[in-house]
C-alpha cells in the first residue's frame, strides 16, 4: 500500500519518514539472563536494524532495561547476573572470551537514564571517550571530534562560546544531549539510550527525540523507554517486553494501530500495569 | 464504638465531621502542643551544649591566656673576668667549667647593686631576697650568651631575664601577699620591690615567645618552660600519620569498595575495620610498645615511635571515611565512564577518586586532628618523659626523644607549682588553635574540591 | 503548511505536511473528475467518460492511505489542538472528496449511456456552468485548506446558494423537457440526476470549507447558511 502510493504520490516527505535501515546490526538468538535466582530474561531472539531507532516497552521489570545493557555489557559490572545464549555484533558475539568489553563499550554507547556529565568542562566531556581510546592524534584532531559530537548531539551552537565551563552546568536536556555527543564521540556504532528522557521536561524530551530521530541516519538507535508515547514518536521498530519474554516485535505504526498480541494491545491501550 | 454512637451528634468512625477551618480542634492542639515541646526541648539541648562549651572555653583562656605574656628584668651586668674566666684566655672550654651556679652568683649580685643604686626604700629587704627575683633561668641564659660570645667578657652589658615565677604571677594576679607570708619562695618585701621595679620600667612583662619555643622545664623553672619541643614533636608525629595513613587508607579504601569481590572474607575485613576504629586508643599504645620499641627495637618516646601508633590510630577512621566519600559518589558518574569505554581502574581514578577527594581530605584531616590530641597510647611509649632539648630537623629528629602537645598539658597539669597550671592551659589554648587551623582547612579544602553533580 | 512555528520533532511536522499533501492531491484528482466527466458528457466523449471512471481508483486508494495515515499520525503523535484538528479535518475532507469523486465517476457513467441518446439541447451549458462553480469552489476550498484562509472558505459557503439556485433552474426546464416530449424523459431523468450528483458535490464541497472554518477557528460556522435547493418544495411546473 505505502509503496504503491509513494510511486502515485512520488512525495519525498513520505519517503523520507519510512525509510529506515535493512542490514541487521545486532542478533540477538535464545538470550537468557539470571540475576542470582530470578529468571530476567526469558529465551529472547531479535534482530536490530541499522540506521532505525528501536525502542523497547513494557512494564517495570519486564526486563528491557536488563536486555539493553546486555548489548554492552553493561550488566558484567554485577556479580550476580549471568547471561546465556549468543547477541552478534556484525556477526561477532560480543559474550565470547575474548571480548574485552571496554572495546565493546566503545563500539556500543551507552546514554543513561539521568544525565551524568562528567564534573568537568563541556569540553573534556567530550573529549574523554576520544582521549582514553586514542582517537586523537594531536591537539587539533581532538577539538575537531569534539566539534564533530557535540554538532552530532544537536548542542554545539548553545555550547560552543563556552566550551570550559563546567557540563554540570547545562540545563537537564542540554545535559542529556551533551551526555549523548559524549557518546557519540568514541565514533559507536550502535547507541542505547535507557530511558533518556525520564528526567526532562516535555520541551527537553522533544529537542532530545529530535536528535535521536536525527541520529539513526547514522547509528543504530536502540532506546528502552517507559513512555509508550516516546516509543511511538521516535522508533521504527518496536518491541514489547512482558515478564521477561519478548511479546511482539514490530513496525511501530503496526505496533500502535494494529497489535498482533493481545498483551501488547492491553498494554499500549493501558489495560494492564 | 458505642460510646461514640451514644454520643449526642456523634458520626460514626472514619467520617469526618463538617468542621470550621477557624476552630482548631483537639488532635491538632495536641499535634501543635507536641511539636512545640519538641523545639523547646531542641533549644534547650543547644543552649546547654553552648553554655558549656562557653564555660569551657572561658576557663581555658581566663587560666591560660596570662602564660603568653611573662615578666622579665633589664639590668646592667658587668661580666668580671676573674669570676667567668679565671684563666684569662678566653678558651671556651675552659670557660665551660664555669657553671651556672658561678653565673648565677654574680647575676644575682650585680641586680642587687644595681637595684641599690636605684635608692629603692623598701624595709627589711636584703640583697639575697633581691637576688632571688631573678629566674634559674636566666644564669643558663647569661652564661650561653657569654660562651657564644668570650669577647663579652670584662665588659658591662644590659641583660633582659626572665622574673622568678613568683614575682611573675604577682604581676599576673596569681600570688599575694597574703599567699607570700606562707611561701617560702617568696616574700612581701620583693613584692613592694616588684611595684618599684614595674613603675621604673626595670620590670616588664611581654609577649612570651619562649613558651612556643623553649623545652620543657624542670619544676622549680616554670617561668622558662615552653611548648617548642611538644609542638616539633606533635608536627614530627602529624607528619608521619600523614605519609602513612593517606595512601595506605585510600588505597585499601579503594581495593576494598571497587574491586574487592564481595564474599565472607571482605565482610569480615570490613567488620574488623569499624571495629578497629571503636578500640580504645590506648589499646594500640600497648601494641606499639610491644610491636615498635620490643620488637622492633625502635627508641623509646620518638615522633617516629609517636607518628606509627598514632598512624594505627587514626587508618581505621581513614577508612572508613575514605569508603563512605568513595560510595558517595552517584553511580551513574561510573555508568557514564564505563559507558564510553573506560576500564575499572581509569573509571576509579580519574572519576571516582577526584570526586571523593573532598571527603577524603576532611575525613583525613579529621583523623589527622584525633590524632593530635590524642594521649593514651603516648604515655604508654614514653614520651611522657622529661625532654629539655629540641630534636634536630627531620629525618634525623624522627628518632630522637620528643613530647606532644596533650602529653605536655596532661604533664604539667601533673606538677604543684601553680604557675605549671597556667601553662598548661595554655598548652590547651596551643592546641586548640592547631585543631582550630586543620579544621578550618578540612573546610576550606571541602570548599574548593567540592563539585556538584 | 502549519503556520510559522515548527515542531521541535521535525519528523511530526513531516508527518503532518505529507497526510496534507494527500488531501491536496487528492483534491486535485478529483477536480480533475469533475471537469473530464463534464466534458465527456457535454462533447459526449466516451473515452474520457472511461478515463475518469478509471481515476476514481486512485481517489478511493487515496482516501484510504489518507485515513490510515491519519490513524498512524494520532496513534503515534498523539496530535492536540490545531494538529488534532488537522487530522479530524483531514479525515473528513478526505471522505467529502471521496464523494465528490464517486459523484464525477457517476456523472462519466451516465455520460456512456447518454451518448447513446438523443441530445437534450439547451441542458449543457447550465450543466456545464454548474460543474464549473463546483469545480472553482472546490479549487477555492483547497486553496483556503492551504493557506488557512477562513474568509476564502466562508465565500465557497455562501456560493452554494449559486449551485443550487442553478440545479432549481435545471429542474424546471428538465421537467418541462419531459411534459413536451415522453421520450426525453430517459435522457431527462440521467441528465437530472447528473444535475442532483453536481448539486450534491456542492454540498459536499460546502462541507468541506465548513470543516477549514473549523480547522482555523476551532468552532463551526452557524447553520443558517443560505440554501438554494427549493425543489423538494415545488409541486410542478406552473
Amino acid at each position: 500500500m505505502v509503496n504503491k502510493v509513494n510511486n502515485m504520490l512520488d512525495d519525498a516527505r513520505l519517503k523520507d519518514r519510512t525509510m529506515t535501515g535493512t542490514d541487521i546490526k545486532i542478533t540477538a538468538r535464545n538470550v537468557q539472563v539470571h540475576y542470582g535466582t530470578s529468571h530476567a530474561i526469558k529465551d529472547l531472539n531479535v534482530d536490530i536494524l541499522n540506521n532505525t531507532v528501536t525502542a523497547f516497552i513494557g512494564p517495570s521489570g519486564c526486563g528491557k532495561s536488563t536486555f539493553l545493557r546486555c548489548l554492552n555489557r553493561m550488566n558484567d559490572t554485577i556479580a550476580s547476573c549471568r547471561v546465556d545464549g549468543e547477541i552478534k555484533l556484525d556477526s561477532e558475539d560480543i559474550y565470547d572470551k575474548k571480548v574485552d568489553p571496554v572495546q565493546l563499550r566503545a563500539k556500543v554507547g551507552m546514554v543513561f537514564q539521568k544525565p551524568n556529565p562528567f564534573p568537568k568542562s563541556i569540553y573534556d566531556n567530550v573529549a574523554y571517550g576520544p582521549r582514553i581510546h586514542g582517537l586523537a592524534r594531536s591537539k587539533a584532531d581532538l577539538d575537531d571530534i569534539v566539534e564533530k559530537a557535540l554538532r552530532r548531539g544537536a548542542i554545539w551552537d548553545e555550547v560552543k562560546d563556552r566550551l570550559q565551563s563546567p557540563g554540570t552546568g547545562l540545563s537537564g536536556g542540554q545535559q542529556q544531549r551533551l551526555c549523548i555527543a559524549r557518546a557519540v564521540a568514541t565514533e559507536p556504532e550502535v547507541l542505547l539510550m535507557d530511558e533518556p528522557c525520564s528526567a526532562l521536561d516535555p520541551i527537553a524530551t522533544a529537542q532530545v527525540e529530535e536528535l535521536i530521530d536525527e541520529l539513526k541516519q547514522n547509528y543504530s538507535v536502540v532506546i528502552v523507554t517507559h513512555s509508550m508515547q516516546q516509543a511511538a514518536r521516535v522508533s521504527q521498530k518496536t518491541a514489547f517486553f512482558h515478564l521477561g519474554n519478548l511479546v511482539e516485535y514490530g513496525e511501530t505504526g503496526q505496533i500502535f494501530t494494529n497489535p498482533k498480541d493481545p498483551r501488547t494491545e492491553s498494554y499500549i491501550s493501558g489495560r494492564i500495569g | 464504638m458505642t460510646d461514640l454512637s451514644s454520643a449526642p451528634g456523634a458520626t460514626p468512625a472514619g467520617v469526618r465531621k463538617p468542621h470550621s477551618l477557624y476552630e482548631v480542634d483537639a488532635l491538632t492542639k495536641r499535634r501543635n502542643a507536641t511539636e512545640f515541646r519538641f523545639r523547646l526541648y531542641g533549644i534547650i539541648a543547644i543552649a546547654i551544649s553552648l553554655s558549656v562549651l562557653a564555660l569551657m572555653l572561658f576557663t581555658i583562656f581566663s587560666d591560660g591566656i596570662s602564660a603568653f605574656r611573662q615578666a622579665s628584668l633589664s639590668f646592667p651586668v658587668t661580666l668580671t673576668e676573674e669570676k667567668l674566666d679565671p684563666a684569662g684566655n678566653r678558651n671556651r672550654e675552659e670557660m665551660a667549667k664555669v657553671t651556672t651556679i658561678g653565673y648565677s652568683n654574680l647575676l644575682k649580685e650585680n641586680f642587687a647593686a644595681y637595684v641599690n643604686s636605684q635608692g629603692f626604700e623598701v624595709e627589711g629587704l636584703t640583697d639575697a631576697m633581691i637576688g632571688d627575683m631573678l629566674s634559674r633561668d636566666a644564669a643558663a641564659q647569661v652564661r650561653n650568651q657569654v660562651l657564644a660570645d668570650p669577647e663579652l667578657i670584662g665588659t658591662t652589658i644590659d641583660v633582659t631575664v626572665l622574673a622568678n615565677g613568683r614575682i611573675d604571677g604577682y604581676l599576673k594576679g596569681r600570688v599575694n601577699r597574703e599567699e607570700a607570708l606562707r611561701d617560702k619562695n617568696v616574700t612581701p618585701e620583693q613584692l613592694d620591690l616588684t611595684d618599684k621595679l614595674v613603675d621604673q620600667g626595670i620590670l616588664t612583662v611581654a609577649f612570651n615567645w619562649g613558651f612556643m619555643t623553649r623545652p620543657d622545664a624542670s619544676d622549680q623553672r616554670p617561668e622558662s618552660a615552653g611548648l617548642g619541643v611538644a609542638i616539633l614533636g606533635s608536627a614530627y608525629m602529624m607528619m608521619i600519620v600523614l605519609v602513612l595513613t593517606l595512601p595506605i587508607g585510600v588505597a585499601a579504601s579503594i581495593y576494598l569498595e571497587e574491586f574487592a569481590p564481595k564474599n565472607w572474607f571482605t565482610d569480615l575485613i570490613e567488620v574488623n575495620i569499624s571495629n578497629l576504629a571503636a578500640v580504645p586508643s590506648i589499646v594500640f599504645g600497648i601494641l606499639g610498645l610491644a610491636v615498635f620499641i620490643n620488637f622492633a627495637g625502635l627508641p623509646q618516646s620518638s615522633s617516629l615511635v609517636g607518628g606509627l601508633v598514632l598512624t594505627l590510630v587514626c587508618l581505621p577512621t581513614i577508612i572508613i571515611a575514605t569508603r563512605a566519600s568513595i560510595r558517595a559518589v552517584p553511580p551513574s558518574i561510573r555508568d557514564a565512564a564505563l559507558g564510553v569505554g573506560a576500564s575499572k581502574m581509569q573509571t576509579v581514578f580519574h572519576h571516582v577518586l577526584p570526586l571523593a577527594m573532598p571527603g577524603i581530605l576532611t575525613g583525613t584531616i579529621l583523623a589527622l586532628a584525633t590524632a593530635l590530641g590524642e594521649t593514651a597510647p603516648l604515655l604508654l611509649i614514653g614520651m611522657v618523659a622529661f625532654v629539655g632539648t629540641h630534636p634536630s630537623a627531620p629525618i634525623q629528629g624522627f628518632f630522637e626523644p620528643a613530647t606532644a602537645l596533650p602529653v605536655q598539658v596532661y604533664g604539667w597539669a601533673s606538677r604543684s607549682d601553680p604557675a605549671f597550671l597556667e601553662r598548661s592551659s595554655g598548652a590547651v589554648i596551643v592546641l586548640l588553635f592547631f585543631l582550630l587551623i586543620m579544621n578550618a582547612i578540612a573546610i576550606i579544602l571541602r570548599r574548593r574540591f567540592e563539585r556538584r553533580w | 503548511m502549519t503556520g510559522d512555528e515548527q515542531h521541535i520533532m521535525r519528523a511530526y511536522d513531516r508527518d503532518l505536511e505529507a497526510i496534507q499533501a494527500m488531501i491536496i492531491k487528492m483534491g486535485g484528482l478529483v477536480e480533475d473528475a469533475i471537469m473530464n466527466g463534464t466534458a465527456s458528457l457535454v462533447n459526449r466523449d466516451t473515452e474520457l467518460a472511461e478515463k475518469v471512471r478509471a481515476a476514481d481508483k486512485s481517489v478511493d486508494d487515496l482516501e484510504e492511505l489518507i485515513n490510515e495515515e491519519a490513524a498512524r499520525t494520532i496513534a503515534l503523535r498523539a496530535p492536540v489542538s490545531t494538529d488534532l484538528r488537522i487530522i479530524l479535518s483531514v479525515i473528513k475532507i478526505a471522505g467529502s472528496l471521496e464523494r465528490v469523486g464517486d459523484y464525477a465517476k457517476n456523472i462519466a457513467k451516465r455520460t456512456s449511456v447518454l451518448a447513446e441518446m438523443r441530445p437534450i439541447s439547451g441542458s449543457d451549458g447550465t450543466l456545464k456552468r454548474m460543474a464549473r462553480e463546483v469545480q472553482t469552489m472546490l479549487k477555492d476550498t483547497l486553496d483556503a485548506f492551504v493557506r488557512r484562509d477562513e474568509a476564502l472558505a466562508r465565500d465557497v459557503i455562501n456560493r452554494d446558494q449559486d449551485v443550487d439556485q442553478m440545479y432549481n433552474a435545471l429542474f424546471r426546464e428538465f421537467l418541462t423537457f419531459m411534459m413536451e416530449d415522453p421520450r426525453n424523459i430517459t435522457a431527462c431523468m440521467h441528465l437530472h440526476f447528473i444535475a442532483k450528483n453536481v448539486e450534491r458535490m456542492g454540498d459536499l464541497v460546502t462541507n468541506m470549507a465548513e470543516q477549514i472554518v473549523y480547522l482555523t477557528t476551532g468552532s463551526r460556522p452557524d447553520e443558517n447558511r443560505p440554501k438554494g435547493d427549493r425543489t423538494a418544495f415545488m409541486d410542478g411546473v406552473d
